[in-house]
C-alpha cells in the first residue's frame, strides 16, 4: 500500500508515479509530487518507480520566487 | 570583543503616539548633513492615496530628490517602512519592512523587501517610515528607542566592519537583557568598495541565542546606506501582540489569522515543506524543467544540479524554528551552525550561516557552474557579513567568466586568476577582492553594466556580443531564472519597474509548463494582475510566501488556481480588520496601482520609464551562441517551423538562429504593446493622463510630467 494525500491506495511492483496520477483521474496538471522526501517533476513521472509503503504527496503548484 | 565607542552626539525626546488601525500617522526624518532629526506628520490624503510602506517611501522620496539627483548627492533619501498590517504577530509572514532610494546600479528608484524585526519595531516606536537624507563622514548610528521614547544619533568608533560581528555587537549594546527587543540594520565593507551593497536587518533568535539577518538585496541600497555614513540603525520595541497594531477589529482579525496560520501548519509538511527547507525544493525542480540558470543563463539544467538541491540543504540546515518574524508559520530562513569557511578572515573557524535560499544557491552554485554546496554556502556567508547582494554577486561573476571563457577578457585583466566556470577558488578570491575593493574583484563590484563599459573602453572587449550576454537590464543583475522559452517571464523581467527582480511576477510555470497563457492578451493580463497584488504586499509590511507557497487543497479546482483567490480574499479581510477600511480583493488591486503607475512616472521623471528601458538582453529571450541553439535544436527547429512558418531545409544554425532572434524579439515588442495597453499606458510605456486620473495621482507636478514628456491624453 501507498498513502497518497492521505489515502491509502494499493500498489503493485512497478508502478510509475504516470501510473498513479492516471489511476487518482486528478484533471489537474500536477507539475511536481514529492516521493516522502523526494521531489519528482514531471519529465521524470513516466520513468520515476513509486516504491511500497511510500508517502506520496501532490504539488498543487509551484510559485517561484 | 573589540574595543568601540559609541559617542552621543544628538538626542530627541519625543512623546510615541498610539498606534491606530495599524498607522503611527507620523514618519521620523534624520538628516546626517546637519544631525536634524525631525517627526513628521502624515496628511490623511498622503494615507489615503499611498496605502503605506512602499507608498509612503515613494512618496518621501519623490518629495525629497530632483530628477538631477544622483545616487550619491545628500538630498538622495533612504526610506525604511512597515506598512499597516505589518507587526502582526498571529498573521503569517506580517513582519517585513521595505527599503526605497535612489541606488548607484539603476539610477532610478530601487526598492528591496525584507524580513526581520526592524520595521515592525520601528512602527511601534511611532514611526510609519524613516526616511534619512544628508551625508557625513563620520560613522553614525541612529537608535530609535520606542521603549523609552528617544531618538539619539552616536558618532561610533572600532566597531568591527562586517556585519556579522557588529550585528550582535550593537544588539548586545542596545539590549539590557533583552536581545529580541533590538533590531540592527547594517551593512559591511563590501558595500563602500562596491555598488551592489546590500543591508541585513536583524531578528533574534532566541534559541540559538544569537541575532540573525535577512538582507535587503538589491541594487545597491547598502551602497547608499554606506556612502551617507550610516554604520547602523537600530530599533528598539518591547512586547508584540495582536493588540499592539491595535485594529480596528480584533476578533476578525483573530479569525482570519487562525485560519490563514493553521492552513500553512497543517499544508506546508505535505507541500513544499518551507518550515523545513526554505525554498531550496525550487532547485531540482528548476532543473529538471530547464530553468536553473547554469553557466551564466546559457542553460537551464546540469546533471550535478542535485548536489545544490533539497536533499544535500535538508541535511545542512540546523532545525527548528526559523521564523524571521513572530509566530510566522512559514519559518522559512534556515541557517547552517558551526560552518567552518576555508578561506577569507573567517578560514578555520565555526560560524553561522544564514541561508542559503534558492536565489544564492541558483546564483552563487549553478549559474557559475560550482556544484558544491559548501562554496554556495561560504559565498552566502561572506556577501551577508560584507554586504553584498549575493544575486548581483552571481550574476555579475557568471558574466566575467563567460567573459574570460569567451577570450573577452583575460588573465592580465583578472590579475591572474583563471575565470572559468567551476573555478570555486576564484569566485571566493573575487567575493574577497570585492569587499576589499581590490583587484578584479573591484570592477565587478561595479556591477554587469559597468563591467560591459569597462571591459569594451579599457580592455577592447566586444560590446555588441556582451550586450547579448550581459544579464542586466536597467542596470540591475537578473534574478535566478530562464526566461528564454516563457514569454511571459520575459515580460515579467524586462517590464518590472526597478529592473529584472522576480517579485513583480513569476509567470513560468503559468506560461511555459502548464500553457495556461497561450495568446498575448493573456499574458498581458497576468503581467497587469500579478505585479499589482504583490505590489499590495509591499505597501502593508507583508511576506508573499504564504499567499502562494503553500495553497489550499481545493484551490486547483477553482477558476484561477494561480491567483490562490482564497487567500486573496483572507487578505482583503486581514486589511479590514486592522485598518478598518472595508477592502475587497479589487481594493487591494487598486491600492498597488496606484503605487505602481506612480513609480512608473518616477521612473520616467528620473529620465527612464518609457519602452527603451524596457529592454532585456537576447540571452534572456534565446540563444546567443550556436552551442546554445544546438543543445536544443529540436526545441528550436520546432517554433521555427511550427509557430513562425520557415522553410529551415538546408539553413546553417547560424541563419536559423539569426531568423530564431528576429521573431522572438518582435514577439518580446508585440508582449510589451500588449501590456502597456492593459495597463493604460501610452505604446512609449507612460501612463495615460486618463489613467493618472483614475487612480487618483493627477497631481500637478504628474501632470506636468506627463505633459512634457508628450502625453496628450
Amino acid at each position: 500500500m501507498i498513502q497518497v494525500a492521505g489515502k491509502q491506495l494499493p500498489w503493485y511492483e512497478g508502478m510509475t508515479v504516470s501510473d498513479l496520477l492516471d489511476a487518482l483521474k486528478d484533471p489537474h496538471p500536477y507539475a511536481v509530487v514529492r516521493i516522502n522526501e523526494q521531489y519528482i517533476t514531471q519529465p521524470n513521472f513516466a520513468k520515476t518507480i513509486v516504491p511500497d509503503n511510500a508517502q506520496v504527496f501532490l504539488i498543487p503548484m509551484i510559485a517561484g520566487g | 570583543m573589540p574595543d568601540y565607542k559609541l559617542k552621543e552626539v544628538k538626542i530627541l525626546n519625543y512623546q510615541r503616539p498610539e498606534i491606530v488601525k495599524g498607522y503611527a500617522d507620523q514618519t521620523l526624518y534624520v538628516n546626517l548633513s546637519d544631525q536634524q532629526i525631525e517627526i513628521k506628520p502624515v496628511a490623511a490624503e498622503i494615507k489615503k492615496t499611498f496605502t503605506g510602506g512602499k507608498g509612503y517611501n515613494l512618496w518621501l522620496l519623490w518629495n525629497a530628490v530632483q530628477p538631477t539627483t544622483k545616487w550619491n548627492d545628500p538630498e538622495n533619501a533612504l526610506c525604511i517602512a512597515a506598512g499597516p498590517l505589518g507587526g502582526t504577530p498571529i498573521y503569517p509572514g506580517s513582519g517585513k519592512s521595505i527599503v526605497t532610494t535612489l541606488p548607484p546600479t539603476t539610477a532610478s528608484v530601487m526598492d528591496s523587501n525584507v524580513g526581520g524585526y526592524f520595521g515592525p519595531y520601528l512602527k511601534f516606536s511611532g514611526f510609519d517610515a524613516l526616511q534619512i537624507q544628508g551625508k557625513t563622514s563620520k560613522e553614525i548610528v541612529v537608535f530609535i528607542d520606542g521603549i523609552n521614547q528617544k531618538i539619539q544619533l552616536f558618532e561610533s568608533a572600532g566597531l568591527p566592519a562586517n556585519a556579522y560581528e557588529l550585528s550582535a555587537i550593537l544588539t548586545d549594546h542596545f539590549a539590557e537583557g533583552k536581545p529580541r527587543n533590538i533590531s540592527v540594520v547594517s551593512t559591511g565593507p563590501g558595500s563602500k568598495n562596491t555598488l551592489i551593497g546590500c543591508l541585513n536587518f536583524t531578528w533574534y533568535d532566541l534559541k540559538r541565542r544569537r541575532a540573525r539577518y535577512k538582507q535587503a538585496g538589491r541594487g545597491g541600497i547598502g551602497t547608499v546606506f554606506a556612502d551617507k555614513g550610516i554604520k547602523a540603525l537600530v530599533a528598539c520595541w518591547d512586547n508584540v501582540t495582536a493588540d499592539t497594531n491595535k485594529p480596528a477589529d480584533k476578533t476578525r482579525l483573530k479569525n482570519v489569522a487562525k485560519l490563514h496560520s493553521r492552513e500553512i501548519a497543517e499544508l506546508d509538511p505535505k507541500q513544499n515543506e518551507m518550515a523545513k527547507i526554505g525554498t531550496t525544493h525550487l532547485v531540482t525542480i528548476m532543473n529538471d524543467h530547464d530553468l536553473l540558470p547554469t553557466h551564466n543563463f546559457r542553460f537551464g539544467q546540469h546533471r550535478q544540479a542535485p548536489n545544490l538541491g533539497q536533499e544535500v540543504y535538508r541535511r545542512l540546515f540546523d532545525p527548528g524554528f526559523d521564523g524571521c518574524w513572530m509566530g510566522c508559520t512559514v519559518a522559512c530562513s534556515h541557517g547552517i551552525k558551526e560552518f567552518v569557511p576555508f578561506s577569507g578572515p573567517y578560514k578555520g573557524k565555526k560560524v553561522f550561516v544564514d541561508g542559503p535560499e534558492y536565489e544564492t544557491i541558483a546564483g552563487c552554485g549553478s549559474n557559475l557552474g560550482i556544484f558544491d554546496p559548501y562554496t554556495v554556502i561560504e559565498i552566502n556567508f561572506y556577501c551577508d557579513a560584507y554586504g553584498l547582494d549575493t544575486i548581483s554577486v552571481g550574476t555579475g561573476i557568471a558574466f566575467a567568466m563567460e567573459c574570460f571563457e569567451m577570450g573577452l577578457i583575460n588573465e592580465t585583466h583578472t590579475g591572474g586568476l583563471e575565470l572559468r566556470f567551476g573555478n570555486r577558488p576564484a569566485a571566493l578570491e573575487l567575493v574577497h577582492q570585492m569587499a576589499d575593493g581590490k583587484g578584479f574583484g573591484q570592477i565587478l563590484g561595479q556591477g554587469v553594466r559597468k563591467m560591459k563599459e569597462i571591459f569594451a573602453k579599457d580592455f577592447g572587449a566586444d560590446p555588441d556580443i556582451m550586450q547579448d550576454i550581459g544579464m542586466e537590464a536597467k542596470g540591475l543583475e537578473f534574478s535566478e531564472y530562464m526566461t528564454k522559452e516563457s514569454l511571459a517571464q520575459q515580460g515579467g523581467y524586462g517590464l518590472a519597474l526597478k529592473g529584472p527582480q522576480h517579485d513583480e511576477a513569476w509567470l513560468i510555470f503559468m506560461d511555459m509548463v502548464h500553457n495556461f497563457l497561450p495568446t498575448f492578451e493573456q499574458k498581458a493580463e497576468a503581467l497587469h494582475w500579478f505585479p499589482m497584488f504583490r505590489t499590495w504586499f509591499g505597501l502593508c509590511g507583508l511576506c508573499k510566501l504564504p499567499w502562494n507557497d503553500i495553497v489550499p487543497q481545493d484551490n486547483k479546482d477553482t477558476a484561477e488556481p494561480a491567483k490562490v483567490m482564497k487567500h486573496v480574499q483572507w487578505y482583503a479581510e486581514y486589511f479590514s480588520a486592522i485598518t478598518g477600511n472595508e477592502a475587497g480583493p479589487d481594493d487591494l488591486i487598486k491600492m498597488s496601482e496606484i503605487v505602481y503607475n506612480f513609480q512608473r512616472i518616477f521612473n520616467l521623471r528620473m529620465g527612464f520609464g518609457r519602452r527603451q528601458h524596457d529592454a532585456i538582453p537576447y540571452r534572456a529571450v534565446g540563444p546567443v551562441t550556436e552551442e546554445e541553439y544546438e543543445s536544443r535544436a529540436e526545441r528550436y527547429d520546432r517554433q521555427l517551423v511550427e509557430t513562425f512558418k520557415v522553410a529551415i531545409d538546408g539553413k546553417s544554425t547560424a541563419e536559423k538562429m539569426a531568423i530564431l532572434r528576429k521573431n522572438r524579439e518582435a514577439q518580446y515588442e508585440k508582449l510589451k504593446d500588449a501590456v502597456y495597453k492593459r495597463r493604460g499606458w501610452t505604446s512609449d510605456g507612460i501612463p495615460t493622463l486618463k489613467t493618472v486620473k483614475r487612480l487618483g495621482i493627477d497631481f500637478e507636478d504628474v501632470v506636468k510630467l506627463l505633459k512634457a514628456n508628450g502625453v496628450r491624453t
